[in-house]
């Protein structure tokens, strides 16, 4: 029976080990229902039908995995967004304080390397996406707080709010790639940059949100009004670098439609921001 | 893409060495890396850091060890374990549980200010977590909370946002195990607000002044493993901040 066909067996063993050789598969197979002791997690393995149903699957999602790795390369450029993220504590808290206090600085041309763009690290003015990405969390984060206060809190209206939030946010990222395009300004402005233009008035939004927790309508109203100012200077002064032609951002008056057309649009860009300030948060503080 | 592979590898096999910064008490396993160079997975690693212990007196199960053996083979040429009941590994070990490791985990979560050791994440053991995470949910439970759920789904999305964040900000990147075993450790002094919370209500100052030291004593261990282990220099409060972030919806489940 099952002892006497199986070789190698140790005669000591008072149970069939049906995990050890490849040549006793045909019995190995009727053997393996009664309870083998030992190895319970190796009789699954010793199945040809499981063993080839395993590496069908194993190769399946394997096979899942790099289609993934493929599309996920083409619709997020992870190392693109990689350059985005190099900051560091410094460089968010020179930012930060630039954000509300933009009237001080005085040199906002981003610095290049051999053409390309110098890391956020190294350079103030070069847009990053940790600040809009923490700031998008901490706007839902505070909304919900302050709702919890006004007690008007359930945890269906964070998922509202942070969905409303960023269909604003894609809104405003496509309209203004849309100006862009119509205008045909010639820039290096990508996507992402745009992405994280906007993004960075969350941070105002944040800081006139808790100031009106603490303060009450007042604080509220002030602490806004400041950000949006700062958040205005901030955007034309960025933006002007931008897409302005040369001759233009040295503040020299040039003529013509399509530098109008240019300096209307970076100042429809950044008068959008408090705009967008005041109305994804006016209804937070009552 | 071959680059992606680095995320799904344990990120001590990159280039950026750990081990030689000096050999810690209870570590010394440095000098078993070697032979895990081709893509392995979580499954044998457990075994390898306590096979130098074993080493001697078992002989034919360990040399099996250091094989790249593939996930799951068409036919078991050979027995992974010998042909003995006697050359089984104990099933702590088998199962990748390990006391002595988990404690010494525990013990770097609770001194925030003793620098951490980068080579303490080299293996994920999600068995230390899953316990703290049972806990917090059963100290909710004696306050009259039934919230489970929220601690999962919250936990889980955490883990995923930390896993994009850390991917993108560090040289090399880290998996996810790894990250949700220090966020699952880090999550002890929870525990602790929440056994305050049974004795006394949180919700006035006294109570938030508490949250809000928890709060960054957990961060701030979190954030010193994560940049100790993944050599991130300069962030440590940009990587404290998500995870305060995270910390701090948790505290909210506790006070609230």
């Amino acid at each position: 029976m099952r002892n006497t066909s199986m070789d190698g067996t140790d005669p000591s063993q008072l149970f069939d080990d049906t995990s050890a050789a490849p040549g006793v598969q045909p019995t190995g197979f009727q053997g393996q229902g009664v309870g083998t002791m030992g190895h319970p997690g190796r009789t699954l393995l010793s199945d040809p039908m499981s063993n080839l149903a395993m590496a069908y699957g194993s190769s399946l999602a394997s096979q899942g995995k790099d289609l993934v790795d493929k599309n996920l390369d083409r619709f997020l450029p992870i190392s693109k967004l990689k350059y985005y993220f190099a900051v560091d504590t410094v460089y968010v808290g020179k930012k930060l304080g630039l954000l509300v206090f933009p009237y001080m600085h005085q040199n906002w041309e981003v610095s290049y390397q051999q053409d390309t763009p110098v890391a956020p690290r190294f350079d103030i003015n070069a847009p990053d996406l940790y600040i809009p990405a923490m700031g998008f969390i901490t706007y839902i984060l505070v909304a919900g707080l302050a709702l919890g206060t006004q007690n008007r809190f359930t945890p269906e209206i964070l998922g509202m709010q942070a969905s409303s939030a960023l269909v604003w946010l894609i809104m405003e990222v496509l309209v203004v790639l849309l100006s862009l395009y119509l205008v045909t300004v010639n820039t290096d402005l990508t996507t992402i940059d745009l992405v994280a233009f906007s993004g960075y008035k969350y941070v105002g939004m944040i800081v006139g949100v808790v100031a009106g927790l603490l303060f009450g309508r007042t604080g509220y109203y002030l602490t806004l009004l400041w950000c949006c100012i700062s958040i205005f200077v901030f955007m034309i002064r960025t933006l002007r670098l931008k897409l302005l032609s040369e001759a233009a951002a040295q503040g020299v008056l040039v003529h013509g439609a399509r530098n109008q057309l240019r300096m209307y649009l970076t100042m429809s860009i950044a008068a959008a921001q408090p705009i967008f300030m005041y109305w994804l948060t006016y209804h937070l503080v009552r | 893409m071959s680059g992606f592979d680095n995320f799904n590898t344990d990120f001590y096999q990159s280039s950026y060495s750990v081990d030689d910064q000096g050999q810690p008490a209870g570590y010394g396993h440095s000098n078993t890396e070697d032979p895990y160079k081709q893509g392995q997975y979580d499954y044998s690693q457990p075994m390898g850091y306590s096979a130098p212990g074993m080493m001697q007196p078992q002989q034919p199960y360990t040399g099996q060890i250091y094989q790249p053996t593939p996930a799951f083979t068409p036919s078991p040429t050979q027995s992974m374990y010998g042909s003995s009941f006697d050359d089984e590994p104990p099933l702590l070990e088998e199962l990748g549980i390990n006391f002595d490791h988990i404690w010494q985990k525990t013990l770097t979560v609770l001194h925030p200010m003793k620098a951490a050791d980068g080579n303490i994440m080299n293996e994920t053991d999600l068995a230390g977590p899953m316990v703290f995470c049972l806990a917090f949910g059963a100290t909710l439970l004696l306050t009259g909370k039934i919230q489970f759920g929220y601690v999962y789904g919250i936990s889980v999305i955490g883990c995923l946002g930390m896993y994009c964040l850390l991917n993108l900000m560090s040289m090399t990147g880290v998996s996810f195990g790894c990250v949700a075993s220090v966020l699952g450790y880090c999550l002890l002094p929870m525990i602790l607000l929440a056994s305050f919370g049974i004795i006394f209500s949180l919700q006035g100052m006294f109570g938030i002044i508490i949250a809000a030291t928890i709060i960054g004593w957990c961060s701030f261990s979190a954030s010193k493993i994560f940049i100790s282990a993944l050599a991130m220099d300069g962030q440590q409060l940009l990587v404290a901040y998500p995870c305060a972030l995270l910390y701090g919806v948790f505290a909210l489940i506790s006070v609230f």
